[in-house]
């Protein structure tokens, strides 16, 4: 981490000094949460450097609260008067809002999470000098290059982010943690001008160490790009769909969004009212945990100060937990299970849990079907669970990979999906935050001709 | 306008002199080109939900970013503390990526260039107004989806302004400044029967001050608009599966220009050879009817501006002219590297801290001859696309965009509603496709963003009723 020049307030003090202030502006409670982070970010394509980015940035966010009414501000100009400025305006605007009788900050929690269990740092990520870091770029970008089927490039990217939060809440809480973040891929293009085809791979930790190798990374890289060469385009019907883990991600993504208390309260969900019941079958099982060591999710302590924790939001089927921050359990009479993220909720470490199929018997289990490797657009509707999304794929037959498809529609509802599901790999990685294993779907629509 | 509502106030404290001293050491290690872009933005937010005023928000943001060209190499660097010691350090950063001696000549002096025609019509700035008037709007807005029908179940009105104060000085002696309005007043609404539920969505906005909501669209319309299409949903059947002609409504529908055209027509993805179009200027891409411009001046739109975001004064940029490719979206970079491009004023950042890229500003298909009418009374059976929630491409041309409510077309007649649904083309099959196009140019709602590698700026779309004679459409019926 690059230290602040000597006489600087540490971001503690300002942290500690901007909620005393608030409260002498009439805020009954108040929070603010600092972040300082720094960025190193290098793009190369064909063998020479685009762009290098190297910055540092600071910026501070406040909520108050005055007879139960919220207003909130932020500001990446660190400068104390501005601050004081943005905390009297946010009492006076607090009270221009309406009373909300959910309205408040958790009551300091008793139990703490030891940040440093959580193995959220690594010192090596701020040593790595610059040479190093472009050369990995580099590296990466041309051993794909080197496959003779690869006709472009996007470039290759190695980013590092150093961060450092915290959270001072005037009910005492006071949180602090430091964290970082490397990452390194590719993206390629294979064919002609009028038949290209693209994709690319990317490795993100937080452990400099636990990086995938330049070369690893090329290589995935260039297998899914080459292996959507000659694609058809199908007639439309009904089969069955199997999600790779990067698609499965998505997936998670689409029913994260659907299990949060506060799409719940806002009946923005068609999970709202479904607590206990069944919503997929005996295979699916979902997890929300923040206090994993090492992976990308994990948190000691969310936005309202509250404890990292584990939560089984399915299991075996049946819907056992909303997702909650705060506010929106208050409001749903339910506990906060350690969610809460700007104003809102956010996954840690969201994942569907492995099955005991390898993908490989998933594929060769599958008659007909259609193996979905990459979407293209939005079309989640969380209020219906209807999806609707543009895909690339390849066609199964007898149990293995015929040919590649393309510019085809995936359909279905997360619903069904779930109760669908009847297959679930064992290849579970935390390659992303939201993550899960292959799963085969019974049936979804595929649009073509 | 006589009296410029929106002056411009310096937020940075950095005088021409310190700006010039900033680029010269920006250049100190061998780059070719370098700017400083300041940027002041400062933004009010407020979001009412569950019949209550929920919560509001103020946000400033400050710093600036310096950018250091050479070649074909980019050194960029950002800071939010604008100490001169602070700012000089970032630049020395960015001039990292030249290693080597300086080569540019001397920075001329720098002095304000002053701006043509303001393209922004804020009579009433929303930055300047009162958060009770403001509060005010939400309210209209809210009470009328709320009071629209009882299944209307639930209402979220956000509605956000903003005042962004840029400042450019580039390395060619260029010093420019800009103060940008920015409003916005969306609604969602949630309708419930049977225990089925189903959203709508409206908003609007742009470069304007409040009085746009009295005097273009009210509160009241865009809550009644949202509540409606969350109702008409509720009656609406799953959408058709398969290959079928569409027909586009006005508006809304540039999204589909948008993802199938401008996108590809950028500078970078050209000068690289990603896109599907790099080697297809002067040819025909597409069917005679189809002519596109991107134009960044037309008043009072969110997707426009006075400059771009490296100082240059933006045109209207053609870019297919009767299906044939005549023009990219530039920015500097681009431009200096496809030898003899001329620059049209499309290079935008999302804030200080982002380079800037080549973009899209107001995007549309220019309006054709057919009645509207005539059009749907040509397709026996089809999909009509009411409104579309958005869209993505790819470089091989391949694009998806999402209708949020459709039709059937059934005898020329639009029949019942469909739900949502995802189309998707490669894009020189589609405009090729495009085979009638109405005399009733519109633009979609003032509320759109576009992402590219990571940053998202304002923009808008337009486009007349459309007729694409086959296009797979993603249902499941």
């Amino acid at each position: 981490m690059k230290k602040a020049a000597g006489k600087e307030p540490s971001l503690r003090d300002l942290g500690e000094a901007l909620v005393a202030y608030a409260r002498k502006c009439g805020a009954d409670e108040a929070e603010v949460s600092v972040v300082d982070g720094y960025e190193f970010n290098v793009d190369v394509r064909k063998g020479r450097i685009e762009t290098l980015i190297e910055a540092g940035s600071r910026s501070a966010g406040l909520r108050v609260i005055k007879d139960k009414r919220t207003a909130y501000a932020s500001s990446s100009d660190l400068d104390l008067g501005t601050l004081r400025r943005l905390a009297r305006n946010a009492v006076r605007r607090a009270e221009l809002g309406n009373p909300d009788e959910f309205a408040g900050l958790a009551p300091a929690a008793k139990e703490r999470v030891e940040a440093a269990a959580l193995r959220l740092f690594d010192p090596e990520i701020a040593r790595l000098d610059s040479k190093r870091k472009i050369g990995l770029a580099l590296e990466t970008e041309m051993a794909a290059l080197r496959d003779r089927r690869i006709t472009n490039s996007y470039g290759a990217t190695f980013a590092t982010n150093e961060i450092r939060s915290v959270l001072v809440l005037s009910n005492g809480f006071v949180g602090e943690y430091e964290q970082t973040y490397c990452g390194l891929g590719v993206g390629l293009q294979a064919g002609d001008t009028d038949h290209r085809v693209e994709d690319s791979w990317s490795s993100s930790k937080r452990h400099f160490k636990d990086l995938e190798r330049p070369e690893e990374i090329a290589r995935k890289a260039v297998e899914r790009t080459v292996r959507q060469l000659g694609p058809r385009k199908i007639r439309t019907q009904n089969v069955p769909v199997i999600f790779e883990p990067t698609q499965t991600a998505w997936l998670m993504g689409f029913l994260f969004g659907c299990v949060t208390g506060t799409a719940v309260y806002q009946k923005a969900t068609f999970l709202a009212g479904k607590l206990g019941q069944r919503i997929g079958n005996e295979r699916i099982t979902v997890v929300d945990d923040s206090l994993i060591p090492g992976e990308l999710g994990s948190h000691p302590f969310d936005a309202d100060g509250l404890p990292g924790q584990r939560t089984v939001v399915v299991e075996r089927g049946v819907l056992k937990s909303y997702l909650c921050n705060y506010y929106a359990a208050r409001k749903l009479g339910l506990r906060p299970t350690g969610n809460a993220d700007g104003g809102g909720v956010g996954p840690s470490n969201f994942y569907l849990e492995k099955g005991d199929l390898a993908a490989e018997a998933i594929i060769a289990g599958t008659k007909k079907g259609f193996l979905l490797i990459r979407t293209l657009g939005h079309g989640l509707n969380s209020v219906t669970g209807d999806i609707s999304r543009g895909a690339f794929g390849l066609w199964i037959e007898d149990g293995a990979v015929a040919y590649p498809v393309s510019e085809v529609t995936i359909s279905g509802n997360l619903g069904r999906v779930l109760e669908g599901i009847e297959a679930v790999g064992t290849d579970l990685e935390f390659l992303s935050p939201v993550t899960g294993p292959t799963v085969k779907v019974a049936e979804m629509t595929v649009a073509g001709e | 306008m006589n009296r410029n509502p929106l002056p411009y106030v310096d937020h940075f404290g950095l005088s021409p002199a310190d700006l010039r001293a900033v680029l010269e050491a920006a250049l100190s290690s061998g780059g070719e080109f370098a700017e400083v872009f300041c940027e002041h933005r400062s933004y009010d937010f407020i979001n009412m939900e569950e019949d209550i005023i929920k919560e509001t928000a103020e946000a400033v943001s400050l710093g600036l970013g310096v950018r250091v060209i050479r070649g074909d190499r980019t050194g960029f660097g950002y800071t939010n503390d604008l100490a001169l010691d602070k700012v000089r350090k970032t630049a020395l950063t960015a001039a990292a990526i030249a290693r080597g001696r300086a080569v540019a000549p001397a920075v001329p002096s720098l002095r304000p260039r002053a701006l043509r025609r303001s393209v922004y019509r804020a009579a009433s700035p929303a930055s300047a107004a009162g958060l009770g008037r403001k509060i005010g709007l939400v309210r209209e807005a809210y009470a009328a989806a709320r009071a629209y029908d009882p299944r209307i179940v639930k209402v979220k009105v956000h509605a956000s302004d903003s005042l962004t104060t840029v400042c450019v000085a580039n390395s060619e002696g260029l010093l420019a400044r800009d103060v940008r309005p920015m409003v916005k007043l969306v609604c969602s609404a949630i309708s419930e029967k049977d225990g089925k539920r189903e959203s709508g969505y409206w908003g609007g906005g742009g470069r304007v001050g409040l009085e746009y909501f009295r005097d273009v669209l009210t509160p009241r319309r865009i809550g009644e608009e949202a509540a409606r299409e969350a109702l008409t949903l509720l009656g609406a059947a799953d959408a058709p599966a398969g290959e079928m002609p569409i027909v586009l409504a006005p508006g809304h529908s540039g999204v589909l220009i948008h993802e199938a055209v401008g996108h590809l027509l950028e500078a970078d993805f050209n000068r690289k050879r990603t896109s599907i179009f790099w080697n297809k200027m002067g040819k025909r891409v597409g069917s005679p009817l189809v002519t596109i411009y991107d134009d960044p001046t037309i008043p009072a739109f969110r997707g426009s501006y006075a400059i771009d975001d490296e100082g240059t004064p933006p045109r209207k940029t053609l870019l297919i002219e009767k299906g044939v490719v005549r023009g990219l979206l530039q920015d500097k970079l681009s431009a200096r590297l496809m030898r003899g491009a001329e620059l049209n004023g499309h290079g935008r950042r999302q804030d200080y801290s982002h380079w800037p890229i080549p973009r899209m500003a107001n995007t549309f298909i220019a309006a054709g001859r057919d009645a509207p009418e005539d059009i749907v009374r040509s397709v026996n059976k089809g999909f009509y696309v009411a409104s579309l929630s958005g869209g993505q491409v790819e470089d091989s041309g391949k694009f998806t965009f999402s209708v949020s409510l459709g039709f059937l077309i059934e005898d020329g007649k639009l029949g019942r509603p469909v739900k949502q649904a995802t189309l998707i083309g490669t894009n020189i099959d589609i405009l090729k496709r495009i085979d009638r196009v109405g005399g009733d140019l519109e633009f979609g709602l003032q509320t759109g963003t576009c992402s590219k590698d990571g940053q998202d700026v304002p923009v808008t779309d337009g486009c007349p009723t459309l007729r694409i004679s086959a296009m797979t459409v993603g249902g499941t019926s």
